[in-house]
């Protein structure tokens, strides 16, 4: 499983061939001691909204929040299997609803103050199960509306008591652990919600994490130093990190990011499929290796509305029953995806970079990843010959097809006006469809808009969007289970509204309580399976996650799911590139 | 004249008032609140959101919520952000400082440049000059600024002239203070010529306006068969009268100097208020827009204020009282 992830492995081999002291062995995932000191620039596109990771609502925050606090377990990049972090082992009881965690002694927070049970049982029930305080970690940790209980053993163990089984429990224990020597008051006195806001001074942001934040200059940048007390030690024994100076420049521009990358001021750059013929010709005489690790999480996808619902204030149907009637029958919508040409979609978006995506679940989801999946060619007369043999046809001769009561097939798209390639897609979509024989009316729209349509108002025929996705089924219940808020076709069923929406419910309610891997991944194929045979939503493409990376870091090894950095404490700045930049010359050459 | 200047920040108080009302109105009438965007995340419960929405008391009827944010108001409180869960007021005190040095450097700029360009191609008239500047001027006006912007970055990283956006170099805190300033000055130097080469088109479009107008005045003939040296006759009699309208104009750009220019700001990733703003229209961070809304005006009254008692003072025939 830990595959070396680049499109240059040639480079690579000549590199650790002419590197002294570094055998060809430890080419994986086996790191070599480093060197201390030096910096890594990175960029990212917002400020943090906060450093208070249990309020933090979007990724910008969480990206920097990760750098200063700390789980209980991680996540293996390569594996993607759960592996120990902040505890050092965990006992689950023979009825799977006691978990018993036993920390590691040796952490301490970055102020001084040792890690304690009291820590962790202080993040759970005095912020994670706050009443007052907004957190999503919340919805992770409880089950029906059922929270689980902590409490603390020793100094150094911890129980945690569920409800009822819950199977991804240990991937959920990555929740980072707040200190409750700083934060304790802050609850007290009700000022938890305002409290490591980002006009708070950095020494007082506390974590057990390899990095500090030492400053923050709104709308410039994020300074982070090396927290001189990480508990985490190189094979040889050497205290982590190793990098002193982790800097965040915030760009909010991509194009000047990418000069950014170019002039040498940053050491990484995420690419747009569009960059990538810009960047690969100067990759030698620029130092840099671009790594393309597969497939991206998250989807891209259509859906049509099969909301038989009526609007209480108006009384009108949210959609139209004819067009209903086209929505809800699974061979319209096997047809329209016959009708939508993926490749097209990869080679002309995306420089060929990406990949065309048939299963509810990203290929780097690995383990729960089902390949065997029904999939559907691009074949405009096999959907036009689906169409017809279901009463869709063109009885007129206008070039729009009809269904059986003569209504031309003609609905409106919607997608997010704000993800340009998300329009794009959506217009090469349409120009599929109506190459079909469909009649479109396209309407990109802002974010809230198109948020407030699928749920609340519920007016839409047809939108395109994107979900983020991870590598645990279960945190998608929401889309697939037919009460769930996010049931984009049908949201909040009272009872489920077909057969299989009623299996799908029924996966997902054995899947969380089932503790062997081996039989969840069976019924979470069954659940990708039949998604694929029923097209609720119908997938497109997936992105490829490809960066560039200056070639200055030793033990680097990029995976899909932890990005170019995900060992950070590990990566060292080669002694070559060490020296401190002389002010003038900082940019490099061009 | 302070009874006057008393009565227009009277004046002031209700037009402010109905300005952040009008935009709270529309705010809330587009569709969906700033937490909208959360129930796209598979993760998040309905109850979490509902908790938030109470955190920033958007359970509260719409008019409840602007009266209290008007009550507050009073003790120069601005409400608190949605996305950065702080008072907004510190959120653009940290920003509102560097977007009115990149304001300011480029009105600097524009006037120093314009004015005397202006007057230049109003005297040589139909000449070889005057009709270069005259296509400079629309070259300037047509050309989009975000456009220029990144061809002048894409100039500078080619052949490593200046620093590629941003407001201060990573080393900055290590400099003497003459250093420092010579880093801003590098960092202002983009961002400051392409806010400015189009308002320099403009401004010198106008100024040749105005001074060709006086210039045909019967008052200038007068001074010219006088025998009044040319200068002099420019300078003195012609100049001073042409300048006028112009302080209008100056009173308007005050008003513009915390409005800045967001594009550029994000092209050349000035931290100024223009990607804050942006960002919170988009998201619809109410309480953000609004206190900016409101600073706006602010400057604007302020500006147009300013413009008249200097007209005031540069035109004995205006009189307020």
């Amino acid at each position: 499983m830990k595959s070396f992830l680049t499109k240059k492995p040639v480079i690579f081999l000549i590199f650790f061939l002419f590197y002294p002291g570094l055998a060809i062995s430890s080419f994986a995932s086996e790191t070599s001691s480093g060197r201390y000191g030096g910096q890594l620039v990175l960029a990212t596109t917002s400020d943090p909204k906060s450093f208070n990771e249990i309020l933090a609502k979007e990724t910008t925050t969480s990206t920097v929040t990760s750098l200063i606090f700390e789980g209980l377990t991680t996540v293996d990049p390569f594996s993607l299997k759960v592996e120990p972090n902040l505890a050092q082992s965990w006992d689950v009881s023979g009825d799977g609803l006691s978990w018993t965690f036993h920390l590691r002694k040796d952490v301490v927070w970055s102020d001084g103050q040792p890690f304690t049970s009291d820590d962790v049982v202080f993040t759970f029930n005095e912020l994670i199960y706050n009443p007052q305080i907004p957190s999503s970690a919340r919805d992770i940790f409880s089950i029906q509306g059922q929270i689980f209980a902590v409490e603390k053993i020793d100094t150094y163990t911890v129980r945690f008591t569920l409800p009822v089984r819950f199977a991804p429990f240990l991937r959920g224990m990555g929740q980072a652990i707040l200190p409750k020597h700083k934060l304790e008051k802050a609850v007290q006195d009700g000022n938890f919600n305002f409290t490591w806001g980002i006009d708070s001074d950095p020494r007082e942001i506390v974590g057990t994490g390899p990095y500090c934040l030492r400053e923050y200059r709104p709308g410039e940048r994020l300074v982070f130093k090396r927290n001189p007390r990480y508990w985490k030690r190189s094979p040889a024994g050497e205290r982590l990190p190793y990098i002193e100076t982790v800097i965040y420049v915030i760009v909010s521009n991509a194009d000047t990011a990418l000069l950014k990358f170019i002039d040498g001021e940053l050491d990484y750059y995420s690419l747009r499929g569009m960059d990538y013929p810009l960047l690969k010709p100067w990759e030698e005489r620029d130092q840099f290796t671009i790594y393309d690790t597969g497939p991206a999480f998250g989807s891209n996808f259509i859906t049509f509305n099969q909301n038989g619902g009526v609007n209480p204030k108006t009384g009108q149907p949210f959609v139209s029953p004819e067009k209903l009637s086209w929505f809800r029958d699974r061979e319209f919508r096997r047809a329209i995806a016959h009708a939508i040409d993926k490749r097209k979609i990869v080679d002309i978006l995306m420089n060929g970079l990406g990949y065309p995506q048939d299963a509810a679940m990203s290929p780097s989801a690995g383990f729960f990843y089902n390949s065997n999946v029904r999939t559907y060619e691009f074949d405009l007369e096999k959907a036009r010959e689906i169409l017809t043999r279901n009463g869709f046809m063109d009885r007129n001769g206008d070039g729009v097809i009809e269904d059986r009561a003569g209504q031309d097939l003609k609905f409106n798209l919607y997608t997010n006006a704000g993800s340009t390639e998300r329009v794009q897609i959506a217009s090469i979509i349409r120009h599929d469809l109506q190459q079909l024989g469909l009649q479109i009316n396209f309407l990109p729209l802002e974010f809230n808009s198109l948020v407030s349509k699928l749920t609340s108002t519920f007016d839409w025929d047809a939108i395109i969007l994107g979900l983020t996705g991870g590598i645990e089924p279960h945190f998608g219940q929401n889309v697939w289970v037919s009460s769930g808020q996010l049931h984009l076709w049908q949201p909040r069923q009272e009872r489920p509204a077909s057969l299989w929406e009623a299996r799908l419910d029924e996966i997902f309610n054995l899947g969380v309580q089932e503790l062997d891997e081996n039989k969840r991944k069976v019924l979470y194929d069954e659940f990708q399976r039949i998604v694929s045979e029923e097209l609720p939503v119908i997938y497109t493409v997936l992105d490829s996650s490809i960066f560039a990376v200056r070639n200055k870091f030793g033990n680097l090894c990029p995976t899909s799911y932890g990005g170019a950095f995900h060992n950070i404490e590990e990566i060292y700045v080669r002694p070559e590139f060490q020296a401190p930049r002389s002010r003038k010359g900082e940019r490099g050459r061009f | 004249m302070p009874r006057y200047i008393l009565k227009r920040i009277l004046v002031a108080i209700p037009l402010l008032l109905a300005m952040s009302f009008l935009t709270f109105v529309l705010m809330q009438m587009t569709p969906g609140n700033f937490f909208d965007s959360l129930k796209l995340d598979p993760q998040i419960s309905l109850e979490t959101i509902a908790r938030y929405e109470q955190l920033y008391q958007l359970d509260k009827p719409l008019f409840q919520q602007y009266l209290h944010w008007v009550k507050n108001l009073l003790k120069f409180e601005f409400g608190y952000s949605f996305f950065y869960n702080v008072p907004v007021g510190r959120l653009i005190a940290a920003r509102a400082w560097n977007t009115f040095i990149l304001s300011l450097a480029s009105l600097i700029l524009t006037w120093l440049v314009a004015i005397p360009l202006g007057i230049w191609a109003a005297v040589r008239r139909n000449s070889f000059v005057d009709r270069f500047l005259s296509l400079c001027s629309f070259a300037g006006l047509s050309l989009p600024s975000f456009f220029l912007a990144i061809i002048l970055l894409y100039i500078a990283s080619r052949w490593n002239l200046l620093p590629l956006g941003g407001m201060r170099s990573a080393y900055y805190d290590d400099l003497t203070w003459a250093g420092r300033i010579t880093d801003l000055l590098r960092h202002l130097v983009i961002p400051t010529v392409v806010i400015s080469l189009s308002s320099i088109a403009a401004l010198q479009r106008i100024m040749r306006g105005n001074m060709l107008d006086v210039l045909r005045q019967q008052y200038i003939l007068t001074a010219r068969a006088k025998g009044l040296p040319e200068h002099r006759v420019i300078y003195r009699h012609a100049l001073r009268n042409a300048v006028n309208p112009l302080i209008t104009l100056f009173g308007y750009e005050l008003s513009g100097l915390l409005g800045g220019a967001a594009l550029i700001e994000i092209i050349c990733n000035w931290p100024g208020l223009g990607s804050l703003m942006l960002t919170a229209v988009r998201a619809k961070d109410v309480y953000l827009v609004m206190s900016s809304m409101l600073m706006g005006g602010v400057l604007l009254l302020l500006g147009n204020l300013i413009a008249d008692i200097l007209l005031a003072w540069s035109d004995p025939r205006i009189r307020y009282d």
